[in-house]
């Protein structure tokens, strides 16, 4: 049936976020932007108070898979875990407290999904294990995802990034760009390629540990936002990684699943980064709501209420919207229903509401919405929002995936 | 739990109203032509209990909640944006009795569109005017009282199907000093002494849709059929307003996802410069806009309807409405513009249906409810202000629109 009422867990884990957002990360998430990262300690408090909770869904989607499938082998009746929806709906509640928080969560990160979707059992217990003991005191870890190089960002099939077998080792020449928690990880999921010319089907995946020789990094990136999370450049030089690093083993490749591995981690990821966008958007669109309820809405009529009230109204439906197609990309991935499109859908409208939010919501407060010094909130919103319309796709490139599937015979532009 | 599959039952209307639907597009432009739907393609219709879906079964209707008739309205005008309007049954009518009447005064009412002849019946709601008051806000059409009897003046415009109804809601001031707090509304069967039917329009679009007026000379309505809007007048009307527009706006998803199925096959078999047009990226890009348009629109239409069906608390309910209605018929007016558009030169010729659908998407934005008082409603409702009548509907003041 059509539905729109969240599980009574979904509406557990919005109403603690959101406490958490508002009496904790709010009120630290501006030094965390002026000191270029969160305190290990804070994260670690987030860790421990995320294994109190029974996994906090964002940071432990493993945990509430195999939590639904011992209930299932326990012979309870299959229960729907909503986890992609759950992980949305904390998402949106995270980033309405901090953006750059939730990119430095620990755990696998981005790198999880290749690594759950492709890994030999093997290579999952090895790379997914190292995040078990995190909920529960152990060292923070995190995991990363490497694709994008200089040279090559959208347009993945034309990575530079080489790789050739030496004995019981690939070598890897080459240098990625722009990848979040890229030098603070355990592992880094990096795609590399046997031969340019060969276009995808040349494409491999390998889990980088720490510390692999050949292995450094590069410069860290100054940003326009997002500034407590880290963003690295990667460097391989002659860089040596075992064999059994070789993401889903040889016989992986001989089809084009290569570049089917990079692209797979979008489709359950990027509703996640428009839920993202979505809170952002709504803590702009929040901040002038009340900002126009305390200094414009006044007991006698101004002219220009009317016009203020439509712009506001206006961003307030457009994130909706964005939510509720969202929503929709998360709960087909919920029911295992193909959703490239909608996923596309969700990320390219919620990135441009979000920062049509952001944008409007610093011009509706006028001046003073500017002042760093009063609204450094709406202010840091502004540059932390613009990113999520490029990263994990650029909204015209979220365009390009939808074309696709509306004109079925459509290889490329 | 969060879902986005109808029911089984659900679906199965779904698909024989679609089927249905498939002919009303095959004939839209002998519709258009005739100004009207024949006998025979409202009797389906009527067969179908297209009319009645969402009419509480107390009152004689289906019970089927907001959910489901916004499921099939957009089925509906996926074949003809007009259809839904001029079938015939209650429409618009069925949502003020239910809203602002008691239920007696539904049951007498409404009744009579269950019958089997209900299809040959319409109801309409008399509530815009062509010119507002100088002197005061509120309508100039005005109800007296006298001894128990209630006595209209006034004229009424913009009124959907304003000479095929049998029977009125007319809205018109009872008190001239509150404004547009000051309003009532009052059943009145047609052929009572000093109602006239007026002209019919000619219009832009949604030919198919008769729209009129009435004027009213010293009308006689008892007090018995005055609809008195339960506790709160001004509520149940915004709650009638938002209601009514939201099924407004379910067909607004039908008429895009309309005009941009059309628009998508055009584009796969059009050919320039050795390829399908929908190939280049400044059509493909146009069109993955309006998909998004069509997505966004009829999921934020669900969340309303499922809101008001699911009970939540009103002041939710109406945000959400209001959120569907004005993203859906902007939505709508954005596919039937591009679906010209990229259709070029042949798109300006009436051989394609989508000149049409231009048409009506530009017309039923104006119906109902506008993008622009939905998204006052919106803003008086997130910042706290009393909800104003006069702000959040159309009017002779603000913006008209046909009701």
């Amino acid at each position: 049936m059509i539905d729109f009422t969240l599980t009574s867990r979904q509406q557990q884990v919005k109403e603690a976020i959101h406490g958490l957002a508002l009496s904790v990360i709010r009120p630290e998430c501006l030094k965390w932007d002026r000191e270029h990262g969160i305190p290990p300690e804070f994260l670690r408090t987030l860790a421990t108070l995320a294994g109190n909770m029974g996994s906090l869904a964002m940071m432990d989607r493993d945990g509430e898979r195999a939590s639904a499938a011992k209930s299932e082998a326990e012979g309870a009746p299959k229960k729907k875990s909503q986890v992609n929806l759950t992980s949305i709906i904390a998402a949106e509640e995270m980033a309405w407290g901090d953006g750059g928080l939730l990119l430095c969560l620990p755990g696998p990160g981005l790198g999880g999904p290749p690594v759950r979707g492709s890994g030999t059992p093997e290579q999952k217990a090895r790379f997914m294990g190292i995040f078990r003991d995190m909920t529960a005191g152990g060292e923070l870890k995190w995991g990363a995802y490497a694709l994008t190089e200089p040279g090559a960002g959208s347009d993945v099939a034309g990575i530079r990034t080489s790789c050739r077998k030496d004995g019981a080792h690939w070598v890897l020449n080459g240098r990625k760009c722009y990848i979040t928690n890229g030098a603070r990880a355990s592992w880094n999921c990096v795609f590399a390629t046997i031969d340019p010319t060969l276009g995808r089907a040349g494409h491999r995946a390998f889990v980088v540990e720490k510390g692999t020789p050949g292995f450094s990094i590069g410069r860290i990136e100054d940003k326009m936002g997002l500034r407590a999370s880290e963003t690295a450049e990667l460097v391989f030089e002659d860089c040596r990684v075992p064999e059994e690093n070789l993401l889903g083993g040889e016989e992986r490749y001989v089809t084009k699943e290569g570049f089917m591995t990079a692209m797979k981690t979008f489709d359950n990821t990027r509703p996640l980064v428009a839920a993202m966008a979505i809170g952002i958007g709504r803590a702009a669109y929040e901040y002038a709501r009340d900002f126009v309820k305390s200094n414009y809405a006044l007991a006698r009529h101004t002219a220009r209420y009317s016009a203020i009230a439509e712009r506001l109204a206006r961003v307030g439906r457009q994130l909706d919207a964005a939510r509720m197609v969202t929503w929709r990309a998360g709960w087909m991935a919920d029911e295992e229903i193909p959703n490239a499109k909608e996923a596309s859908t969700s990320k390219a409208l919620a990135g441009q509401a979000a920062i049509r939010a952001c944008i409007e919501s610093i011009e509706i407060c006028g001046a003073e919405g500017t002042i760093a010094r009063d609204h450094q909130l709406l202010e840091k919103w502004f540059r932390d929002i613009k990113v999520y319309d490029i990263f994990e796709g650029t909204g015209q490139i979220q365009r390009v995936v939808i074309s696709k599937r509306l004109f079925a015979d459509l290889k490329s532009f | 739990m969060i879902a986005f599959e109808p029911t089984d039952d659900q679906k199965l209307m779904q698909e024989s109203v679609a089927s249905f639907a498939k002919t009303l597009r095959a004939r839209s432009r002998e519709f258009e032509r005739d100004r009207a739907f024949p006998d025979d393609v409202r009797k389906t219709a009527h067969e179908l209990g297209l009319g009645m879906v969402a009419v509480p079964e107390a009152l004689g209707g289906a019970g089927l909640g907001l959910t489901t008739a916004a499921l099939l309205e957009e089925e509906v005008a996926y074949g003809d944006p007009s259809a839904g309007f001029a079938f015939g049954g209650p429409g618009a009518f069925g949502t003020a009795v239910s809203e602002l009447g008691n239920e007696s005064q539904g049951k007498a009412w409404l009744a009579p569109f269950a019958g089997a002849d209900g299809w040959s019946r319409f109801g309409a709601v008399a509530w815009g005017e062509r010119r507002a008051s100088a002197a005061r806000a509120g309508m100039t059409t005005t109800a007296t009282h006298r001894m128990g009897t209630w006595e209209l003046t006034g004229e009424k415009a913009y009124v959907v199907n304003a000479d095929r109804a049998s029977n009125f809601v007319v809205f018109a001031q009872t008190q001239e000093s509150a404004g547009w707090r000051g309003l009532g509304a009052f059943l009145v069967k047609k052929g009572t002494p000093g109602l006239r039917v007026l002209d019919r329009e000619t219009t832009l679009g949604l030919d198919a849709v008769s729209f009129g007026g009435i004027k009213l000379d010293g009308v006689e309505v008892d007090e018995s059929d005055r609809l008195a809007g339960g506790d709160d007048f001004n509520a149940a009307l915004v709650r009638f307003f938002a209601k009514h527009a939201l099924i407004v706006a379910a067909r607004g998803v039908g008429l895009a996802r309309a005009a941009f199925d059309v628009t998508r096959e055009y584009c796969e078999t059009r050919r320039a410069f050795g390829k399908p047009i929908g190939h280049f990226q400044a059509v493909a890009f146009t069109l993955a806009d309006r998909s998004m348009d069509v997505d966004a629109a009829r999921a934020l239409v669900w969340r309303a309807a499922h809101s008001w069906d699911a009970k939540l608390a009103e002041n939710h309910a109406l945000l959400h409405t209001s959120h569907a209605i004005a993203f859906a018929l902007e939505a709508a007016m954005r596919c039937g513009d591009d679906a010209v558009q990229l259709h070029g030169g042949a798109g300006f010729m009436r051989d394609y249906v989508v000149e049409k659908l231009m048409r009506d998407a530009k017309q039923l934005q104006l119906c109902a409810m506008t993008s622009a008082h939905a998204d006052q409603l919106a803003a008086s409702i997130e910042l706290g202000r009393a909800i104003d009548p006069g702000e959040v509907l159309p009017s002779a003041e603000s913006q008209s629109a046909f009701v």
